[in-house]
């Protein structure tokens, strides 16, 4: 899967997890750019990327998602 | 010890800072160095034998070891005795004649602290976020660093440790912003908590002799006076720790500003926050994703807020006030999608400033719970300064509004009438200069002013600090006792 095909499904799942539209993702955004995304929705949103992809994270790995890049990153090796 | 910091050479400096952070601890009580070094060794040792053993089995041995050992003493000497009167009780009222022994010594300082910051040192060399400290020294000094040993902030060693190996030059204008920093807290300890303080101390040893106005007065001015209490004593140590070059983590970040309970916390004793989110809270969370999202979220936002009420001391109110606030928090959390869109149609501005009344009110509540001595305290206050205070302004109603049925309402607070009145311009003084801060830095803002002004700001702050600061009744750091 390349990477833009991981960020497009991204964009579906954030924009769904936290029932916005509007939401724009680029492989730089953080969780200050997108409102609703703290550590308390971080969990969904990591629970449906991972339904979506297919893959399961460690705790590790979840808590060094510092931006989408990451997430995309992290996807990426699992799906490989 | 600063001038001294100065004058050695670098190499020579941690064993300075080390000598005088353990002077500084004896100076409580001897012996509990003794455990701060016991903790120090342990951690020493298990954490290079985390680093160096070769299977996943050995490292959870020494990180068991580790944190059964720095809890342990936690344990022992923080919550042994409530959990054994807790058990005399339940004894005693199912008859089993059972006596539960007590244990006599008194809490050591810091100690809830310093054992945060160590575990947190612990699991993250077994995290592989760190690797193990081989100075010994150095890292001796990490655990006991006199600016935030006593009540934090709770710093982490990624952070703190290489601290201690980089050369510190002396710097005017750190070593004036720091001592600017230790001015303003320690003007927000004397002159603000502790004058709050009268009243607060008043009304709370004796709650129920009391009934409507003075109960809310009292636990409105309860959140300004911790938090000028405990923000004042992060000001110092981080401005003190800034005077010979270290940065420390910023604990507060203007609390009363939140909008919501999760925002709240990001905003109060952060560097606690932050700790029980990635060692308790992440973990639960993530261990538990495949109960489903919600139920995972709401039992490890129990689990941990609980915990983290108990952190605070060994008391039935503040396991209470925990889980109040894992409660809203689940509420918050489990609600997000339904109250967005029932408040769709308020304009922004407006839902905000609710949301802020909203949180205010709920922090006053709250707060009983942790200021109260005990439950039953607690569970008088609440539904008493509500019903009170609303009979209290219906008789002032009745009373035509006259000033002397004002002055009576303000009556039973322990405290000459100017002494309340000049607490409230305090607090109004307080969150003004919180609102500037929140939009520049204000030292930073006056440092391209002239000098005149810039001394004319200081000598008038240090007038209306002696003038006005409460020091005949000092009143110890409440995070002390923690």
């Amino acid at each position: 899967m390349t990477q833009d095909e991981i960020l497009a499904a991204l964009l579906e799942i954030f924009r769904e997890t936290f029932d916005d539209g509007g939401i724009e993702l680029s492989r730089t955004t953080t969780a200050d750019d997108v409102d609703g995304w703290d550590s308390l929705t971080h969990i969904q949103l990591v629970s449906a990327v991972e339904g979506h992809f297919g893959v399961r994270f460690k705790l590790q790995e979840i808590m060094k998602f510092n931006d989408v890049g990451d997430l995309c990153d992290c996807i990426a090796k699992h799906t490989a | 010890v600063v001038s001294l910091y100065f004058a050695v050479p670098h190499r020579a400096r941690w064993t300075l800072l080390l000598a005088a952070s353990y002077y500084f601890y004896m100076s409580w009580r001897v012996e509990y160095a003794l455990l701060i070094m016991a903790s120090t060794l342990v951690v020493y040792f298990t954490t290079i034998g985390i680093q160096e053993a070769e299977s996943e089995r050995r490292k959870r041995f020494f990180v068991g070891v580790s944190v059964v050992f720095n809890f342990g003493l936690l344990f022992v000497f923080k919550y042994f005795n409530f959990l054994g009167s807790s058990l005399q009780q339940l004894a005693d009222h199912l008859t089993l004649g059972v006596h539960v022994p007590v244990l006599h010594f008194l809490l050591p300082v810091g100690i809830s602290f310093y054992t945060f910051q160590i575990v947190s040192y612990t699991i993250d060399v077994y995290r592989g976020d760190k690797e193990a400290e081989r100075h010994f020294g150095i890292f001796a000094l990490f655990v006991c660093f006199f600016p935030q040993l006593v009540a934090g902030p709770i710093e982490r060693s990624g952070d703190l440790l290489p601290q201690f190996f980089e050369k510190h030059e002396f710097d005017y204008v750190r070593v004036t912003d720091g001592l600017k920093q230790m001015f303003w807290g320690l003007f927000k300890k004397v002159v603000i908590a502790d004058r709050l303080a009268v009243v607060v101390d008043h009304v709370y040893s004796n709650p129920t002799d009391l009934d409507g106005f003075p109960l809310l007065l009292a636990s409105v001015f309860f959140p300004f006076q911790v938090y000028c209490d405990f923000s004042g004593y992060s000001d110092i140590a981080v401005g003190a720790a800034r005077v010979m070059g270290f940065e420390l983590t910023t604990n507060f970040n203007r609390p009363y500003a939140a909008r919501s309970v999760p925002e709240y916390w990001r905003r109060w004793h952060i560097s606690l926050t932050t700790w029980f989110n990635d060692y308790l809270y992440l973990p639960t969370v993530v261990k538990r994703r495949d109960w489903g999202v919600r139920i995972a979220v709401v039992w490890a936002l129990m689990v941990t807020f609980t915990l983290s009420g108990l952190w605070h001391g060994a008391y039935w109110t503040f396991i209470v006030f925990g889980m109040i606030h894992g409660s809203a928090l689940c509420i918050e959390f489990l609600t997000r999608a339904r109250r967005k869109k029932l408040t769709a149609f308020l304009p922004p501005l407006v839902y905000s400033y609710l949301c802020l009344g909203f949180m205010l009110s709920f922090i006053v509540f709250v707060d009983v719970f942790f200021r109260a001595s005990t439950m039953s305290d607690a569970l008088y206050i609440i539904p008493h300064m509500i019903t009170g205070t609303v009979r209290d302004l219906v008789d002032l109603k009745n009373a035509g509004f006259s000033l002397g049925a004002i002055k009576g309402m303000f009556a039973g607070l322990g405290a000459p009438k100017w002494d309340i009145a000049l607490a409230m311009v305090l607090i109004v003084f307080l969150e003004l200069v919180q609102l500037v801060q929140a939009r520049i830095v204000i030292r930073e803002a006056l440092r391209p002013r002239p000098t005149w002004q810039r001394w004319s700001l200081y000598y008038a702050m240090g007038v209306l600090f002696l003038l006005l600061g409460a020091f005949n009744n000092s009143v110890q750091f409440i995070y002390f006792q923690f």
